[in-house]
């Protein structure tokens, strides 16, 4: 029988589910009245769950190890709480808009249960329970995606979002089905003894691979994202690229490094060449791009690629960078999606043209812009910079100078077309340049949250050390 | 027993292939209730008859009602539906069969061990599945709800009315 | 019952099927029929599984539950997929995945 200490141990799943009863009991008793106060105590809500989160506890199994927890996992969860609280507090103004109201409260309702799904599949120690966090992480999104109904880019968003996410994991599930049948079990820790990388399994492994890559938008697997990001309403946008993309990236990691980790020469192959596509690729589409909903989304696949250069090392500085570099990317990338959405909710205009002038006519949102851009490529002394910085030196240490060599090629690279944005706001003149606005206070609020974030992360090593203290190699 | 075996692989597959090649969506509808009818008949040799009876109510009862029921409510059923170019075709038949191949290849070489106890023909049956399912699989079975709560709220605010209704 | 019948027949039928999915999926246009394409799919997985848990490891059922489960998801993300289509005809008038294609690169 479970007691209480063992509830605790799953706080963050339980607590989310309760909140997430009590705003659709919330709503449905206040029949679409009072939509602002509903909203704010959804954020205030959600804040508390957050808070509830940091607190300490013992590590442990829960339901026969389909259930694990540990501190890395608890960190990685309140990581995603806290891009969530962001994303939810830079919606509110989004959501305030005439169409939206009346379906305010499903948006919290949704985004949590996504949450939900995330959070298991983090902790989940068996293959049954990862598909269906997964699937719990991604239907829900796709709903999400077509949210904004009187536009029919969001539909078509919605549309593909769901039809290449049930693909991948048609394909992901064949490769699980097959892992199964060699190994004879679903859960992770037999899985591993059991591995060994004959035909079948070396295939199972491609199989569980593609399925994984589609859902973190490696190329070749990509070709949904531009789509998604540009269809979707621009906060669910960033919620997709931030913290769906975190979510899978975690569980990947983990899963590379325990379930497989007998087995890393394989890996490493399948890893090596959609590392170099994915970093390459992404930079040089995301040159091209004039939609800054589509460049975010390629500039987040090359980011993809970095990131798969500090778990292709497998080593204990590798892990630690990843979970680093994620928190990083979190505050920077919410940052520049902040900004188009701020912009674009006063204005409409989400073009790279119309970005021209900024600096002239609203000064706070261009250097807001610039710094999160600056911090994504990565330029010292920003967060963004430590991140990548130890993401090569994890794929360094295990001898992947040739990779390290692409990966920074591709930093420059990436410098020039976020520097093409900074150009347009600085330097380039418009007659037509976006006019003077005020921001409202919750859309300063998630601003400041990030640029405190960029800041806060890249000088205080401490954080860097803790995430050390947790994070294990192969 | 091989002849039960052949006979519902062929009514599978055929009907599978009639899913994919027919024009008319109403034809792929029924064509793929007839697949998952045989198999279901699988399941049932597979000593699996709980899941032989899920697999019908729900696929067969439910979804394929809801598939059926949305063709008729948009009155999809014209035969005009453009096909892709033979190119995308070709390459879709080249790469899957290389895919095939591989796997068919894979599947050969691995020599998979039978288990060799007694026979238990009541494995599938509802009341040894219970008893799993709120034991070992109580988890899942849980989050699952959370699942179906929130495909609820998804498919509602999909069909929410909107004060506004501008089309563009 | 499955005396004669070696496991890997229940193998390539799976395989065949989850390729006629693959197929149908890249190939078809309606949206409808890519769908029903994506439960071919998850059709043969579930085959796999059933067998698998058959033949080699009938001592544990869970081959059958993770085939429940994936009965029990499938479902929910049809009916969420359904919505969807549903919401695309009312824009397009049409669901066609070449009409429902204004993004390109």
């Amino acid at each position: 029988m479970l007691v209480l200490e063992q509830y605790l141990l799953m706080r963050h799943e339980l607590l989310l589910t309760l909140i997430t009863l009590i705003i659709l009991v919330a709503e449905i008793s206040l029949k679409g009245e009072n939509s602002h106060q509903l909203r704010l105590f959804s954020i205030i809500l959600f804040f508390i769950v957050t808070v509830i989160g940091f607190i300490p506890i013992q590590e442990g199994n829960l339901f026969g190890g389909m259930y694990q927890t540990s501190g890395l996992i608890v960190l990685m969860k309140n990581i995603l709480n806290i891009g969530v609280l962001i994303v939810f507090i830079q919606s509110y103004t989004w959501l305030g808009k005439e169409e939206n109201k009346i379906k305010a409260s499903e948006f919290f309702l949704l985004i949590l249960s996504t949450l939900i799904g995330m959070n298991f599949m983090i902790s989940s120690g068996d293959f049954l329970m990862f598909y269906i966090g997964l699937e719990l992480a991604t239907i829900p999104i796709a709903a999400l995606a077509a949210y904004e109904r009187h536009k029919t880019k969001s539909a078509e968003a919605g549309i593909k979002l769901i039809l290449s996410s049930s693909l991948s994991t048609g394909i992901m599930l064949y490769g699980i089905s097959m892992i199964y049948g060699t190994t004879g079990s679903i859960y992770f820790k037999e899985v591993a003894e059991a591995f060994s990388a004959n035909n079948l399994q070396t295939l199972a492994f491609i199989f569980f691979f593609t399925g994984m890559a589609f859902k973190i938008s490696i190329v070749p697997f990509h070709l949904w994202t531009a789509d998604v990001y540009e269809g979707a309403p621009i906060n669910v946008a960033s919620y997709l690229s931030v913290i769906s993309k975190g979510a899978a990236v975690f569980i990947f990691i983990i899963i590379m490094f325990t379930v497989f980790r007998t087995v890393t020469g394989m890996w490493q192959n399948a890893l090596y060449i959609t590392t170099v596509l994915t970093m390459t690729v992404g930079n040089l589409f995301a040159i091209r791009q004039k939609n800054l909903k589509r460049f975010l989304a390629f500039s987040s696949i090359s980011q993809a690629g970095f990131i798969f250069l500090g778990i292709i090392g497998g080593n204990k500085l590798g892990m630690t960078s990843v979970v680093y570099f994620i928190l990083v990317y979190i505050f920077s990338n919410l940052g520049a999606f902040g900004v188009v959405s701020a912009i674009a909710n006063k204005t409409g205009k989400e073009n790279v043209d119309d970005y021209n002038g900024l600096y002239s006519t609203n000064p706070m949102l261009s250097l807001v812009m610039t710094l999160a851009l600056f911090s994504l490529a990565g330029i010292p002394p920003f967060a963004g910079f430590f991140g990548k910085f130890f993401l090569f030196t994890a794929a360094a240490e295990q001898g992947f100078y040739i990779l390290v060599l692409i990966g920074v090629l591709n930093t420059i690279i990436s410098l020039y077309y976020y520097l093409l944005i900074v150009k347009a706001m600085f330097i380039n003149k418009s007659d037509i340049a976006i006019e003077h606005f005020k921001s409202d206070f919750y859309t300063r609020l998630g601003l400041i949250i990030c640029v405190a974030g960029i800041f806060v992360i890249g000088f205080a090593s401490p954080i860097f050390e803790y995430i050390s203290s947790l994070s294990f190699g192969i | 027993m091989i002849f039960l075996f052949y006979l519902l692989s062929g009514v599978a597959l055929l009907s599978a292939l009639m899913v994919v090649f027919s024009r008319s969506p109403i034809n792929s509808v029924i064509h793929l209730i007839i697949c998952f009818l045989a198999i279901a008949g699988h399941y049932i040799l597979l000593n699996a008859q709980f899941l032989a009876v899920v697999h019908i109510i729900v696929y067969t009862g439910a979804i394929m009602v809801l598939f059926l029921f949305v063709i008729m409510l948009l009155n999809l059923n014209k035969e005009n539906e453009p096909h892709k170019k033979l190119y995308t075709k070709l390459a879709a038949i080249i790469s899957g069969g290389m895919l095939l191949l591989v796997l068919t290849g894979a599947v050969k070489s691995v020599a998979l061990i039978p288990f060799n106890e007694k026979f238990d023909s009541q494995i599938g049956l509802v009341g040894n599945f219970g008893k799993i399912l709120f034991n070992e699989f109580m988890l899942p079975f849980e989050a699952s709800s959370v699942l179906f709560l929130s495909a609820i709220i998804g498919a509602m605010i999909l069909g929410k009315k909107e004060k506004i209704t501008n089309n563009e | 019952m499955t005396e004669g019948i070696p496991l890997n027949y229940f193998l390539i039928l799976s395989t065949l099927m989850f390729f006629i999915g693959i197929y149908g999926f890249l190939t078809r246009r309606n949206l409808i029929t890519i769908l029903m394409s994506v439960e071919l799919i998850l059709n043969s997985v579930n085959i796999n599984f059933v067998a698998f848990n058959n033949y080699l490891y009938p001592d544990r059922l869970q081959g059958h539950f993770f085939t429940l489960f994936i009965i029990a998801v499938a479902a929910a993300e049809a009916a969420v997929a359904i919505a969807i289509i549903i919401n695309i005809y009312r824009n397009f008038k049409s669901i066609n995945v070449e009409d429902a294609n204004e993004m390109k690169y």
